[in-house]
């Protein structure tokens, strides 16, 4: 037991004294130091806290440290303020420096193009079919109305494992293992690697990615295909193409046409893109021949559709003015950073 | 196909330019690569400045041995002077005069010049130089009835415009320029000359030995007798036509075959009789072992299936595709036997596929010629023949199998209306079928003419022939869409959110190639006759393309390196077809861990259960110390570094296999109200003890309350002995129901530390 020391102090000095030294304190640590002065533990306020026993005195000292409390708070917080503009005045940042480094990844410019037409495609309600690579000419030929004269038949066009195996020369095939499996209506999209037997320059390859469309329906017409490839071709190019239609031939379409986008790069004026014609081939299309539709056993009176092609490599190489198509295949991320 | 324009406006009366006809017909026809130009430009009246010749006076120049001084009659009232370095001609002779002034082919004007002191005004011009053959031997002698100072264009197609057309398989019937000509009548509305060739008079009545065995692959065989025939030049005007074909102009009988070949689409042969053993004409397939050289001077061996037309003894010209060289017409031919023939499409392009031999004749066959052609044929080249060769037309045969019948289709103009989306009143649609050549009866039965035959056989090929003359009318609408529906598969999903996990963290997609040069599987499917040594076989994994990528990125210098790819490969199976699954490959710089990393980072982020990850053994391509299966998902590893210099992580995962073990719906589960209690544990543990076994075991002693266990730390050294290793984990526990007392935390770690005691003889380290 410690022994018993009377209170001798002057709280009203203790509390002028105090609350002066608090008014200076130009720094946190000097106001820290006060602290312990005044409201600390061995502080003089304390230790007559702890020693005080009658009431009156015990409610003034408690008061006063409440008041010195409040007092060294609201220096604290001015402080506080004040050390914060001083930081936002003085600290400084070379805003020209390089940011962090984060290694940034990025998708082939053909998944963005194939994404970007399955998009407009989703939109419009269609559904997307990965199908298989390596086909019969079941599926590849047969259910394509293709004749057997056709030189794409041919091993000199197409790459065989056998006579009856393939490597499938369109994604349609998928089409037809769809309109098999399945009634009317049928809205599809097939993108997907096809192959034939080109030799590599700078716009072909053995191995390309196709997107093909097909729409079997009551009532379908070509007003309906043109409508759709005018949707996609300005999805693609820009709102101001135009589209038109020329005629020509393809086992899988009768009618078939070749569909023409107005040129992105020069309005229509002619430019070398479009070899001066103001027009750019964008592939093939037509209205599905009823050949077809009987293959899977639909009733070409009762339904109709359009079926469209187009090449994915195609349009990197025209949208994006890249000039030769090797290099969509070489990986080399000098090239995929771009994009 | 190159079509002369004048030749063409011999057929119909054409006025519009070649380049508008060009850009209709691109439309609704076929494909205009280009409109060219041959020979003399006529813009500013060129035309004028090219006149016919006569050499009054002719002799060396006096100053220069080499050169000719010529007085030329152009039909001024005076001579002009003109020098030449050619020695083909003397007085007399009718020339080709270009004056100065004269734009010649090239580009190039002419002008007034002195030779070695002599005045030339004007050039005697050689054919080459009219762009009418290669022939530049020497100045082109012209025939002399020709008046001197007529215009040459007068006489023969100086210059003009060529079509250049690119005519689809179906329409055989435009590989021809009457073909074209019908077609342009009936879009322009303007009446197409009837078919050229009118029948001489036959001058004899020998017999000609035709004998077809094989009337399905030789429908009609029209064989014609002449005799005395002189072999020499064509005139200018046939040269012109064939030249501006795109053809040599070679001797006027040959000539001849080409140009009806051009004009009708019937390509013909002439065979000197002479060479014929026994004169004789034999239409069959070819026998075992049986050979000819052709006129190419190639030798070949025939296969039975090969149709050849054949003497007494032996194949003298593989059918429809080329003669051979010991029939072939010579200066010294005499007479000829003149074949105006029809095969059958499929035999000759495999035939001319077989022999890697394609001709301008086999091009035609292939796709289809008019039977009833042939006829039409033989007249024109006989009339040329008596004409431009002197001879007398002696013999006539026509031997016909079945021709076919001209298809009769029932046609609904509404039918086309709802097809085309685009209302053509019906009598419009008549109208246009009949001057398409279709007989249209009152009840819409339509007859198909014999040169369209092949190509329309049902309603809906003629719903074309309406469409394609309307087709910039059409309008612009979208399917009525009366049931749609569009979304992606969960797996197309799935395969998005997988690219877009990759690519975020920093992993460059790749597209490489699915056939490849070796593959690590010897199952592998190998096509039998590929395009190259690189494209042999069909992978079966998509490391390897990943590889060739990163070699080619250290060859370049790039850093920073991961790739991924997301394609098919190609497993063998049990049925016709192969197993087709989606595989997904990465390759990062930076070894195991890393690759291991982005495994782990892409399950997280698919919501999906990290794969337990086990020692693999030897996998291709990698570290076999280093490879890792990641559950039933795929493989993870480090390249081994035979394959590429420094340390590469790899990984390939199946896109089903992940499918299965990511969850459709993810369930919510409290992680949020109740606090975590995070703790340290130190095991000593035998060294081989993996990291991934002890955690597994700690997970099934202390349950779904467990909430993470990470090996935070391994240490080997003096201090935890020989053969073992301290390995520290940071535990977390967390409860769904209630805050985790520090009584409770204490009872998950002791069952964890139970269990990894019992399993593993480890011990906690305090
Ligand atoms: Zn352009």
């Amino acid at each position: 037991m410690r022994g018993t020391r009377v209170v001798q102090m002057d709280v009203e000095q203790l509390e002028q004294e105090a609350r002066s030294a608090l008014e200076q304190a130009k720094s946190l640590e000097q106001l820290e130091e006060l602290r312990v002065r005044y409201l600390g533990r061995s502080s003089e306020l304390k230790l007559a806290l702890r020693e005080v026993r009658d009431r009156e005195t015990g409610m003034r000292l408690n008061a006063l440290r409440q008041s010195l409390e409040v007092a060294l708070g609201e220096k604290r917080s001015a402080l506080e303020h004040g050390e914060l503009q001083r930081k936002l005045l003085t600290e400084n940042v070379d805003v020209t420096l390089p940011g962090e480094h984060f290694v940034e990844g990025h998708l082939h410019l053909i998944t963005q193009i194939r994404r970007e037409v399955e998009d407009i495609f989703l939109g419009l309600g269609y559904m997307i079919v990965d199908g298989r690579e390596v086909e019969t000419t079941h599926y590849n030929f047969d259910g394509l109305n293709m004749p057997l004269w056709h030189p794409t038949r041919l091993p000199s066009h197409s790459l065989f494992l056998n006579d009856d195996v393939l490597l499938r020369t369109e994604t349609s095939p998928s089409q037809i293992r769809v309109m098999e499996a399945q009634a009317p209506p049928v809205y599809m999209i097939s993108p997907g690697r096809v192959y034939r037997r080109d030799t590599t320059d700078a716009t072909h390859s053995p191995v390309f990615h196709q997107v093909e469309g097909l729409a079997v329906d009551r009532g379908i017409s070509l007003a309906d295909l043109k409508g759709t490839l005018l949707h996609l071709m300005r999805a693609l190019f820009g709102e101001k193409r135009e589209l038109r239609f020329r005629t020509h031939f393809f086992p899988f379409t009768e009618p078939s046409i070749e569909p023409d986008v107005s040129c992105h790069m020069c309005d229509g004026a002619g430019c070398p893109v479009c070899k001066q014609s103001g027009w750019i081939e964008m592939g093939g299309a037509g209205i599905v021949d009823p050949n077809v539709l009987e293959f899977v056993g639909y009733d070409p009176e009762e339904v109709s559709g359009f079926a469209f092609g187009l090449g994915l490599e195609r349009i990197a190489l025209l949208r994006h003015r890249v000039p030769d198509i090797r290099l969509l295949w070489e990986n080399d991320l000098r090239f995929s950073r771009q994009f | 196909m190159k079509v002369p324009y004048t030749w063409l406006r011999e057929y119909v009366p054409i006025e519009a330019s070649a380049e508008e006809v060009a850009a209709r017909l691109a439309v609704t026809t076929a494909e205009v690569e280009r409109v060219s130009w041959r020979g003399v430009s006529d813009s500013n009246g060129n035309f004028g400045n090219f006149r016919v010749g006569r050499v009054l006076e002719a002799g060396k120049h006096p100053n220069a041995d080499r050169l000719q001084l010529c007085q030329v009659d152009v039909g001024d009232p005076e001579p002009r002077q003109i020098i030449c370095g050619a020695w083909n001609f003397g007085v007399g002779a009718t020339v080709a005069v270009g004056l100065p002034g004269a734009v010649v082919p090239g580009g190039m004007t002419l002008e007034r010049v002195k030779l070695r002191g002599s005045a030339s005004e004007g050039m005697i011009m050689s054919e080459r130089e009219l762009e009418l053959s290669q022939d530049h031997s020497g100045i082109m002698l012209l025939p002399d009835d020709w008046t001197p100072g007529a215009l040459l264009a007068d006489y023969f197609a100086l210059g003009e415009p060529i079509l250049e057309l690119e005519v689809t398989g179906n329409r055989p019937d435009l590989l021809a320029v009457y073909g074209l000509a019908r077609e342009i009548a009936a879009l322009y509305r303007l009446e197409l000359a009837p078919p050229p060739g009118t029948d001489p008079e036959l001058v004899g009545d020998e017999p000609v030995q035709i004998s077809v065995d094989d009337t399905g692959g030789c429908p009609r065989y029209v064989g014609r007798l002449f005799r005395e025939v002189k072999i020499s030049h064509s005139p200018p005007w046939l040269k012109a036509r064939l030249t501006g074909a795109g053809m040599r102009p070679i001797s006027n009988v040959v000539d001849i075959t080409n140009y009806v070949m051009l004009a009708l689409g019937n390509p013909l042969h002439a065979f000197d009789l002479e060479r014929l053993a026994e004169g004789k004409i034999v239409v069959r397939r070819a026998r075992p072992g049986e050979e000819m050289r052709t006129l190419d001077g190639v030798d070949r061996s025939l296969d039975p299936r090969d149709l050849v037309i054949a003497d007494a003894n032996k194949p003298v010209a593989i059918a429809g595709i080329m003669g051979g060289e010991e029939s072939e017409v010579g200066d010294d031919t005499g007479s000829i036997l003149l074949e105006s023939a029809n095969f059958e499409p499929v035999g000759i392009l495999e035939s001319s596929e077989r022999l890697k031999l394609r001709t301008e004749g086999s091009n035609r066959w292939e796709k289809g010629v008019d039977p009833h052609l042939a006829e039409q044929a033989a007249k024109l080249a006989t009339e040329l023949m008596v004409k431009l060769s002197g001879a007398r037309w002696v013999g006539h045969a026509d031997i016909q199998g079945d021709l076919p019948e001209r298809p009769v289709i029932r046609f609904r103009p509404e039918r086309a209306d709802e097809l085309n989306g685009i209302s053509i009143p019906p009598e419009e649609q008549r109208g246009l079928l009949e001057r398409f050549g279709f007989g249209v009866a009152k009840d819409w039965t339509v007859t198909v003419p014999t040169f369209r035959a092949r190509d329309i056989t049902r309603e809906v090929d003629l719903v074309e022939e309406i469409a394609r003359v309307h087709l910039d009318q059409i309008p612009f609408t979208l399917p009525a869409r009366r049931a749609m529906w569009g979304r992606l598969t969960r797996e197309q999903r799935l395969r998005r959110r997988i690219e877009d996990t990759l690519s975020g963290i920093g992993y460059v997609e790749a597209c490489t190639y699915s056939l490849v040069d070796s593959d690590p599987d010897p199952r592998a499917i190998r096509l039998p006759d590929p395009l190259s040594a690189e494209h042999v076989l069909l992978r079966t994994t998509l490391v390897g393309g990943l590889i060739r990528s990163l070699r080619r990125n250290l060859d370049a210098g790039n850093e920073e390196i991961a790739l991924f790819e997301i394609a098919h490969v190609y497993l063998p199976g049990d049925g016709d077809l192969p197993d087709e699954p989606v595989r997904i490959a990465g390759l990062t710089e930076g070894g195991f861990a890393r690759a291991k990393g982005a495994v782990e980072a892409l399950h997280r982020a698919l919501a999906a259960p990290e794969p337990s990850f086990e020692p693999a053994g030897e996998l291709p391509f990698l570290h076999p110390r280093k490879a890792a299966r990641a559950g039933a998902v795929g493989w993870v590893g480090e390249l081994n570094p035979e394959l590429a210099p420094g340390e590469w992580g790899v990984f390939e995962l199946d896109l089903d296999a992940l499918a299965e073990v990511v969850r459709d719906v993810v369930v919510y589960e409290d992680v949020i109200s109740y606090p975590i209690v995070k703790q340290d544990l130190s095991f000593v543990v035998a060294d081989e003890v993996a990291a991934g076994s002890m955690i597994e075991a700690a997970r099934e002693a202390a349950g779904a309350e467990m909430r993470r266990m990470d090996a935070s730390d391994v240490y080997r050294g003096p201090q935890v002995g020989a053969g073992k290793k301290s390995i520290t984990f940071a535990v977390a526990f967390q409860s769904s129901e209630q805050t985790l007392s520090d009584e409770d935390a204490a009872a998950l770690r002791e069952k964890i530390v139970g269990a990894l005691g019992d399993r593993f003889g480890a011990t906690l380290r305090t």
